[in-house]
Protein backbone atom coordinates (compact mmCIF):
# COMPACT_ATOMS: atom_id res chain seq x y z
CA UNK A 1 0.00 0.00 0.00
CA UNK A 2 1.03 3.72 -0.71
CA UNK A 3 1.70 5.37 2.88
CA UNK A 4 3.16 8.58 1.19
CA UNK A 5 2.89 11.07 -1.42
CA UNK A 6 5.91 10.19 -3.56
CA UNK A 7 7.21 13.28 -5.26
CA UNK A 8 9.97 14.03 -8.18
CA UNK A 9 12.39 14.05 -5.18
CA UNK A 10 11.81 10.77 -4.50
CA UNK A 11 12.99 9.78 -7.84
CA UNK A 12 16.70 11.43 -7.33
CA UNK A 13 16.55 9.50 -3.82
CA UNK A 14 15.86 6.15 -5.52
CA UNK A 15 18.55 6.63 -8.12
CA UNK A 16 20.96 7.44 -5.93
CA UNK A 17 19.86 4.54 -3.24
CA UNK A 18 18.91 7.10 -0.48
CA UNK A 19 15.16 5.74 -0.79
CA UNK A 20 14.73 3.58 2.28
CA UNK A 21 13.97 0.06 1.70
CA UNK A 22 10.76 -0.35 3.05
CA UNK A 23 9.68 2.40 0.64
CA UNK A 24 10.60 0.79 -2.26
CA UNK A 25 7.50 -1.24 -3.28
CA UNK A 26 5.38 1.48 -2.73
CA UNK A 27 7.74 3.60 -4.89
CA UNK A 28 7.90 1.19 -7.15
CA UNK A 29 4.25 1.12 -7.86
CA UNK A 30 3.83 4.78 -7.75
CA UNK A 31 6.34 4.89 -10.58
CA UNK A 32 3.99 2.02 -12.58
CA UNK A 33 1.04 4.28 -11.79
CA UNK A 34 2.71 7.62 -13.49
CA UNK A 35 4.16 7.10 -16.69
CA UNK A 36 5.35 10.46 -17.20
CA UNK A 37 7.38 9.99 -13.55
CA UNK A 38 8.54 6.62 -14.91
CA UNK A 39 9.74 8.20 -18.37
CA UNK A 40 11.58 10.85 -16.42
CA UNK A 41 13.50 7.92 -14.22
CA UNK A 42 14.25 6.09 -17.13
CA UNK A 43 15.49 8.95 -18.63
CA UNK A 44 17.87 10.22 -15.32
CA UNK A 45 18.99 6.33 -14.83
CA UNK A 46 20.58 6.52 -18.55
CA UNK A 47 22.35 9.63 -18.28
CA UNK A 48 23.23 8.52 -14.56
CA UNK A 49 24.94 5.42 -16.58
CA UNK A 50 26.28 7.62 -19.27
CA UNK A 51 27.93 9.75 -16.84
CA UNK A 52 29.77 7.31 -14.72
CA UNK A 53 30.53 4.97 -18.10
CA UNK A 54 32.16 8.97 -19.29
CA UNK A 55 34.66 9.58 -16.50
CA UNK A 56 35.56 5.48 -15.98
CA UNK A 57 38.68 5.53 -17.72
CA UNK A 58 39.73 7.90 -15.47
CA UNK A 59 40.33 5.54 -12.91
CA UNK A 60 42.52 3.51 -15.23
CA UNK A 61 45.06 6.13 -16.34
CA UNK A 62 48.36 6.44 -15.00
CA UNK A 63 48.51 8.46 -12.16
CA UNK A 64 51.37 11.24 -13.36
CA UNK A 65 54.43 11.40 -12.12
CA UNK A 66 54.18 14.86 -11.28
CA UNK A 67 51.44 14.07 -8.20
CA UNK A 68 52.95 11.16 -7.48
CA UNK A 69 56.18 13.38 -6.61
CA UNK A 70 54.20 15.67 -4.36
CA UNK A 71 53.00 13.09 -2.31
CA UNK A 72 56.00 11.41 -2.49
CA UNK A 73 58.01 14.75 -1.14
CA UNK A 74 60.17 14.78 -4.08
CA UNK A 75 58.95 18.09 -5.10
CA UNK A 76 59.13 21.09 -2.29
CA UNK A 77 55.28 21.67 -1.10
CA UNK A 78 55.04 25.47 -1.98
CA UNK A 79 52.93 26.28 1.89
CA UNK A 80 51.64 29.41 -0.47
CA UNK A 81 48.71 30.15 -2.27
CA UNK A 82 48.31 27.56 -5.37
CA UNK A 83 50.14 28.85 -8.30
CA UNK A 84 48.78 26.46 -10.79
CA UNK A 85 46.31 28.29 -13.10
CA UNK A 86 43.90 25.51 -13.69
CA UNK A 87 41.34 27.88 -12.06
CA UNK A 88 41.97 30.32 -15.36
CA UNK A 89 40.72 27.00 -17.07
CA UNK A 90 38.04 26.71 -14.46
CA UNK A 91 36.66 29.64 -15.04
CA UNK A 92 36.36 29.41 -18.91
CA UNK A 93 34.55 26.09 -18.18
CA UNK A 94 32.59 26.94 -15.51
CA UNK A 95 31.34 30.50 -17.99
CA UNK A 96 30.79 27.77 -20.80
CA UNK A 97 27.08 27.51 -20.56
CA UNK A 98 25.16 25.28 -23.49
CA UNK A 99 22.68 28.41 -25.04
CA UNK A 100 19.91 26.04 -25.22
CA UNK A 101 16.47 27.52 -25.35
CA UNK A 102 14.54 24.78 -23.56
CA UNK A 103 12.54 25.38 -20.57
CA UNK A 104 14.36 22.22 -18.70
CA UNK A 105 13.76 23.75 -15.70
CA UNK A 106 10.50 23.64 -15.38
CA UNK A 107 8.72 21.03 -13.69
CA UNK A 108 11.01 20.74 -10.67
CA UNK A 109 9.53 24.30 -9.10
CA UNK A 110 9.37 23.66 -5.36
CA UNK A 111 12.31 21.78 -4.96
CA UNK A 112 14.75 24.65 -4.46
CA UNK A 113 15.16 28.40 -5.03
CA UNK A 114 18.61 28.30 -6.85
CA UNK A 115 17.73 30.11 -10.49
CA UNK A 116 21.16 31.84 -11.55
CA UNK A 117 20.39 35.72 -12.65
CA UNK A 118 22.80 34.70 -15.42
CA UNK A 119 20.82 31.38 -16.36
CA UNK A 120 17.74 33.69 -16.53
CA UNK A 121 20.04 36.50 -19.00
CA UNK A 122 21.54 34.70 -21.13
CA UNK A 123 18.61 32.55 -21.72
CA UNK A 124 16.61 35.50 -22.24
CA UNK A 125 19.30 37.16 -24.60
CA UNK A 126 19.46 34.24 -27.11
CA UNK A 127 15.61 33.86 -26.97
CA UNK A 128 15.54 37.74 -27.76
CA UNK A 129 18.57 37.04 -30.67
CA UNK A 130 16.65 34.00 -32.20
CA UNK A 131 13.74 35.67 -32.29
CA UNK A 132 14.70 39.12 -33.93
CA UNK A 133 18.13 38.96 -35.61
CA UNK A 134 15.86 36.49 -38.38
CA UNK A 135 14.04 39.43 -39.16
CA UNK A 136 14.31 41.20 -41.87
CA UNK A 137 11.96 44.40 -41.65
CA UNK A 138 10.75 43.85 -38.65
CA UNK A 139 13.99 43.33 -36.85
CA UNK A 140 14.21 46.75 -34.92
CA UNK A 141 11.89 49.48 -33.35
CA UNK A 142 14.61 52.54 -33.83
CA UNK A 143 16.94 51.91 -36.75
CA UNK A 144 20.24 53.29 -36.34
CA UNK A 145 19.75 56.36 -38.72
CA UNK A 146 17.97 57.25 -35.37
CA UNK A 147 21.00 56.53 -33.25
CA UNK A 148 20.98 59.65 -30.77
CA UNK A 149 16.78 59.14 -30.46
CA UNK A 150 17.58 55.07 -29.86
CA UNK A 151 19.94 55.93 -27.07
CA UNK A 152 18.09 58.13 -25.26
CA UNK A 153 14.87 56.44 -25.15
CA UNK A 154 16.57 52.94 -24.12
CA UNK A 155 18.18 54.55 -21.34
CA UNK A 156 15.09 56.02 -19.87
CA UNK A 157 13.33 52.82 -19.98
CA UNK A 158 15.62 50.64 -19.04
CA UNK A 159 17.10 52.97 -16.12
CA UNK A 160 20.81 52.74 -17.22
CA UNK A 161 23.00 55.54 -18.82
CA UNK A 162 23.24 53.26 -22.32
CA UNK A 163 25.56 54.41 -25.38
CA UNK A 164 25.59 51.56 -28.22
CA UNK A 165 28.90 50.55 -28.78
CA UNK A 166 30.80 51.01 -31.61
CA UNK A 167 31.49 47.84 -33.29
CA UNK A 168 33.22 49.14 -36.77
CA UNK A 169 36.58 48.06 -35.73
CA UNK A 170 35.12 44.33 -35.51
CA UNK A 171 32.91 44.70 -39.16
CA UNK A 172 29.62 45.80 -37.11
CA UNK A 173 27.50 48.48 -38.17
CA UNK A 174 24.38 49.14 -35.84
CA UNK A 175 21.06 48.40 -37.32
CA UNK A 176 19.20 49.50 -34.58
CA UNK A 177 17.22 48.46 -31.18
CA UNK A 178 14.60 47.34 -29.25
CA UNK A 179 12.80 47.50 -26.09
CA UNK A 180 12.01 44.31 -24.41
CA UNK A 181 10.91 42.55 -21.14
CA UNK A 182 12.93 40.83 -19.13
CA UNK A 183 11.32 39.29 -16.34
CA UNK A 184 9.66 41.92 -14.08
CA UNK A 185 12.28 44.52 -15.69
CA UNK A 186 13.05 45.48 -19.33
CA UNK A 187 15.97 45.08 -21.55
CA UNK A 188 16.91 46.91 -24.40
CA UNK A 189 18.25 44.82 -27.11
CA UNK A 190 20.71 46.94 -29.90
CA UNK A 191 21.41 45.09 -33.21
CA UNK A 192 24.37 44.85 -35.30
CA UNK A 193 25.59 43.08 -38.95
CA UNK A 194 28.14 43.12 -40.35
CA UNK A 195 29.05 43.26 -43.93
CA UNK A 196 27.96 39.31 -45.00
CA UNK A 197 24.69 40.16 -43.63
CA UNK A 198 25.67 37.95 -39.96
CA UNK A 199 23.80 39.42 -36.88
CA UNK A 200 25.13 40.06 -33.46
CA UNK A 201 22.87 41.37 -30.41
CA UNK A 202 23.56 42.95 -27.52
CA UNK A 203 21.08 42.50 -24.16
CA UNK A 204 21.53 44.80 -21.35
CA UNK A 205 19.26 44.69 -18.51
CA UNK A 206 19.19 46.30 -14.64
CA UNK A 207 20.23 42.96 -12.77
CA UNK A 208 19.78 43.21 -9.05
CA UNK A 209 21.98 40.93 -8.57
CA UNK A 210 23.63 41.22 -5.36
CA UNK A 211 27.69 40.01 -6.63
CA UNK A 212 29.52 41.07 -9.68
CA UNK A 213 29.38 37.88 -12.27
CA UNK A 214 30.99 37.47 -15.40
CA UNK A 215 29.80 34.64 -17.48
CA UNK A 216 30.24 33.49 -20.99
CA UNK A 217 27.89 31.22 -21.84
CA UNK A 218 28.18 28.92 -25.59
CA UNK A 219 25.74 26.30 -27.18
CA UNK A 220 27.25 23.89 -29.33
CA UNK A 221 25.91 24.89 -32.22
CA UNK A 222 23.23 27.63 -31.98
CA UNK A 223 23.74 31.09 -31.17
CA UNK A 224 26.22 32.04 -28.27
CA UNK A 225 25.85 34.63 -25.48
CA UNK A 226 29.23 36.16 -23.85
CA UNK A 227 27.40 37.50 -20.77
CA UNK A 228 28.07 38.99 -17.26
CA UNK A 229 26.80 40.94 -14.89
CA UNK A 230 28.39 43.85 -13.07
CA UNK A 231 27.20 46.35 -10.49
CA UNK A 232 23.95 47.18 -11.59
CA UNK A 233 23.68 45.50 -14.37
CA UNK A 234 23.70 42.82 -16.88
CA UNK A 235 24.72 41.97 -20.33
CA UNK A 236 24.65 39.66 -22.74
CA UNK A 237 26.16 39.71 -26.47
CA UNK A 238 24.50 36.65 -28.87
CA UNK A 239 25.79 35.51 -32.05
CA UNK A 240 26.87 32.66 -34.27
CA UNK A 241 30.12 33.67 -34.58
CA UNK A 242 33.02 31.31 -33.57
CA UNK A 243 33.86 31.53 -30.04
CA UNK A 244 37.06 33.22 -30.00
CA UNK A 245 35.54 36.58 -32.51
CA UNK A 246 32.15 36.68 -30.59
CA UNK A 247 34.56 36.97 -26.97
CA UNK A 248 36.63 39.70 -28.80
CA UNK A 249 33.64 41.27 -29.89
CA UNK A 250 32.13 41.00 -26.72
CA UNK A 251 35.25 42.41 -24.88
CA UNK A 252 34.86 45.39 -27.09
CA UNK A 253 31.10 46.64 -26.36
CA UNK A 254 32.15 45.66 -22.65
CA UNK A 255 34.75 48.26 -22.62
CA UNK A 256 32.67 51.00 -24.12
CA UNK A 257 29.53 50.26 -22.41
CA UNK A 258 31.60 50.21 -19.02
CA UNK A 259 32.81 53.67 -19.54
CA UNK A 260 29.30 54.97 -20.93
CA UNK A 261 27.84 53.90 -18.06
CA UNK A 262 30.69 55.65 -15.91
CA UNK A 263 30.36 58.67 -18.13
CA UNK B 1 56.78 5.75 3.39
CA UNK B 2 54.35 6.10 5.95
CA UNK B 3 51.06 5.05 6.27
CA UNK B 4 49.03 9.04 5.40
CA UNK B 5 51.04 9.01 2.67
CA UNK B 6 50.16 5.30 1.04
CA UNK B 7 46.74 5.85 1.61
CA UNK B 8 46.54 10.05 -0.41
CA UNK B 9 48.71 7.91 -3.19
CA UNK B 10 45.71 5.61 -3.22
CA UNK B 11 43.03 8.06 -3.38
CA UNK B 12 44.70 10.12 -6.60
CA UNK B 13 42.68 8.15 -9.06
CA UNK B 14 39.40 9.08 -8.07
CA UNK B 15 40.66 12.99 -7.21
CA UNK B 16 41.92 13.50 -10.93
CA UNK B 17 38.22 12.03 -11.33
CA UNK B 18 36.59 14.23 -9.47
CA UNK B 19 38.86 17.09 -11.27
CA UNK B 20 38.33 16.12 -14.65
CA UNK B 21 34.24 16.16 -14.12
CA UNK B 22 34.51 19.47 -12.66
CA UNK B 23 36.95 20.66 -15.15
CA UNK B 24 37.39 18.86 -18.09
CA UNK B 25 40.39 19.61 -18.96
CA UNK B 26 42.90 16.71 -18.75
CA UNK B 27 45.76 19.43 -17.72
CA UNK B 28 43.65 21.81 -15.40
CA UNK B 29 42.41 18.82 -13.67
CA UNK B 30 45.59 17.63 -12.70
CA UNK B 31 46.91 21.11 -11.68
CA UNK B 32 43.76 20.98 -9.63
CA UNK B 33 44.58 17.65 -8.10
CA UNK B 34 47.92 19.13 -7.59
CA UNK B 35 46.74 21.97 -5.78
CA UNK B 36 44.41 19.82 -3.39
CA UNK B 37 48.10 17.52 -2.89
CA UNK B 38 49.82 20.14 -2.06
CA UNK B 39 47.80 21.51 0.40
CA UNK B 40 46.70 18.01 1.71
CA UNK B 41 50.83 17.20 2.43
CA UNK B 42 51.09 21.19 4.46
CA UNK B 43 48.24 20.38 6.60
CA UNK B 44 48.94 16.68 7.23
CA UNK B 45 48.18 16.88 10.92
CA UNK B 46 44.59 18.25 10.54
CA UNK B 47 43.58 15.05 9.08
CA UNK B 48 42.01 13.52 12.04
CA UNK B 49 43.00 9.80 12.91
CA UNK B 50 40.32 7.48 11.37
CA UNK B 51 38.78 9.97 9.05
CA UNK B 52 38.15 8.55 5.71
CA UNK B 53 41.37 10.08 3.40
CA UNK B 54 38.49 10.37 1.05
CA UNK B 55 36.44 12.49 2.43
CA UNK B 56 39.60 14.68 3.94
CA UNK B 57 41.11 15.11 0.69
CA UNK B 58 37.62 15.82 -1.44
CA UNK B 59 36.55 18.36 0.64
CA UNK B 60 40.00 20.24 0.57
CA UNK B 61 39.88 20.28 -3.17
CA UNK B 62 36.29 20.93 -3.31
CA UNK B 63 36.81 24.09 -1.37
CA UNK B 64 39.93 24.80 -3.43
CA UNK B 65 37.57 24.74 -6.44
CA UNK B 66 34.73 26.99 -5.06
CA UNK B 67 37.14 29.36 -3.46
CA UNK B 68 38.42 29.75 -6.91
CA UNK B 69 35.47 30.08 -8.95
CA UNK B 70 33.90 32.66 -6.48
CA UNK B 71 37.45 34.55 -6.34
CA UNK B 72 37.35 34.88 -10.83
CA UNK B 73 33.62 35.57 -10.32
CA UNK B 74 33.94 38.51 -7.49
CA UNK B 75 36.58 40.46 -9.41
CA UNK B 76 35.05 42.19 -12.52
CA UNK B 77 38.10 42.26 -14.45
CA UNK B 78 39.13 38.49 -13.40
CA UNK B 79 35.47 37.78 -14.31
CA UNK B 80 36.37 39.04 -17.80
CA UNK B 81 39.52 36.70 -18.21
CA UNK B 82 37.50 33.97 -19.85
CA UNK B 83 37.27 36.27 -22.71
CA UNK B 84 40.61 36.80 -23.31
CA UNK B 85 41.56 32.99 -22.58
CA UNK B 86 40.08 32.65 -25.71
CA UNK B 87 42.56 29.69 -26.37
CA UNK B 88 42.13 27.77 -22.89
CA UNK B 89 38.25 28.09 -23.52
CA UNK B 90 39.02 25.95 -26.80
CA UNK B 91 39.71 22.79 -25.74
CA UNK B 92 40.87 20.04 -28.15
CA UNK B 93 38.09 17.01 -26.89
CA UNK B 94 39.87 14.46 -25.17
CA UNK B 95 40.82 11.45 -27.58
CA UNK B 96 38.72 7.99 -27.54
CA UNK B 97 35.70 9.62 -26.09
CA UNK B 98 32.70 8.05 -27.76
CA UNK B 99 30.07 10.40 -29.38
CA UNK B 100 27.29 9.66 -26.50
CA UNK B 101 30.63 10.45 -23.59
CA UNK B 102 31.35 13.62 -25.34
CA UNK B 103 28.02 14.64 -25.59
CA UNK B 104 27.28 14.41 -21.94
CA UNK B 105 31.10 15.98 -20.88
CA UNK B 106 29.78 19.06 -22.83
CA UNK B 107 26.73 18.93 -21.33
CA UNK B 108 28.09 18.44 -17.93
CA UNK B 109 30.44 21.42 -18.19
CA UNK B 110 27.91 23.66 -18.85
CA UNK B 111 25.90 23.62 -15.55
CA UNK B 112 26.34 26.03 -12.75
CA UNK B 113 29.73 24.42 -10.65
CA UNK B 114 27.97 23.99 -7.76
CA UNK B 115 25.06 21.79 -9.31
CA UNK B 116 27.74 19.66 -11.13
CA UNK B 117 29.70 19.04 -8.01
CA UNK B 118 26.37 18.37 -6.21
CA UNK B 119 25.58 16.06 -9.17
CA UNK B 120 28.99 14.52 -9.77
CA UNK B 121 29.62 13.48 -5.88
CA UNK B 122 26.57 10.93 -5.76
CA UNK B 123 26.24 10.10 -9.34
CA UNK B 124 29.76 9.53 -9.96
CA UNK B 125 31.75 9.37 -6.73
CA UNK B 126 28.44 7.39 -5.41
CA UNK B 127 29.28 9.21 -2.01
CA UNK B 128 25.63 9.19 0.19
CA UNK B 129 23.49 12.63 0.35
CA UNK B 130 24.87 12.75 4.04
CA UNK B 131 28.81 12.23 2.80
CA UNK B 132 28.33 14.89 -0.02
CA UNK B 133 26.78 17.35 1.95
CA UNK B 134 29.48 17.43 4.18
CA UNK B 135 31.63 17.66 1.62
CA UNK B 136 30.60 19.81 -0.48
CA UNK B 137 29.58 22.26 3.07
CA UNK B 138 25.81 22.49 2.12
CA UNK B 139 22.32 21.50 4.35
CA UNK B 140 21.17 18.39 2.92
CA UNK B 141 18.26 20.51 1.20
CA UNK B 142 20.76 22.58 -0.63
CA UNK B 143 22.30 19.33 -1.82
CA UNK B 144 19.29 17.81 -3.45
CA UNK B 145 18.02 20.82 -4.31
CA UNK B 146 21.04 21.04 -6.98
CA UNK B 147 20.98 17.38 -7.85
CA UNK B 148 17.77 17.43 -9.35
CA UNK B 149 18.37 21.20 -10.91
CA UNK B 150 21.22 19.55 -12.07
CA UNK B 151 19.64 16.22 -13.56
CA UNK B 152 16.93 18.38 -15.26
CA UNK B 153 19.75 21.11 -16.58
CA UNK B 154 21.80 18.31 -17.90
CA UNK B 155 18.86 16.24 -19.61
CA UNK B 156 17.73 19.92 -21.04
CA UNK B 157 21.05 20.09 -22.43
CA UNK B 158 20.71 16.45 -24.13
CA UNK B 159 17.77 17.13 -25.49
CA UNK B 160 18.40 20.26 -26.86
CA UNK B 161 21.60 18.40 -28.43
CA UNK B 162 19.68 15.95 -29.80
CA UNK B 163 17.29 18.22 -31.37
CA UNK B 164 19.91 20.49 -32.96
CA UNK B 165 21.20 16.63 -34.77
CA UNK B 166 17.66 15.94 -35.74
CA UNK B 167 17.19 19.39 -37.50
CA UNK B 168 20.68 18.99 -39.27
CA UNK B 169 19.66 15.58 -40.14
CA UNK B 170 16.11 16.94 -41.61
CA UNK B 171 17.50 19.60 -43.48
CA UNK B 172 20.63 17.65 -45.15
Amino acid sequence: MIRRDFSERDIHMALDGELPADERTAYDAWLDANPEMKARSTRFTADRVALQAAFAGVLDETVPVRLRKVVLGETPVKAAAPSSRWWLSAAAAVLLVAGGLGGYLAGIDGLGQEDPAEDRLAEQAIAAHVIYAAEQRHAVEVPASDKDHLQTWLSNRVGLKLVAPDLTADGFQLVGGRLLPAGESKAAMLLYEDGKGQRISLFVTTESAENTKGTYMAAQDGPEAVYWLDKGYGCAVVGSLPRERLAEVAKNAYSQLVSGLAS
Amino acid sequence: MDEKKAAILGEIPRLRRYARSLLRDRDSADDLVQDCLERALVRLDNWQTGESPRRWLFTIMHHLFIDQMRKVNRRGEAAMLPLEAGEAVAQPAEQMESVASREIIDALQAISPDRRAALVMVAIEGFSYAEAANILGVPAGTLMSRIARGREELRGLLDDTARRRAIRIVEK
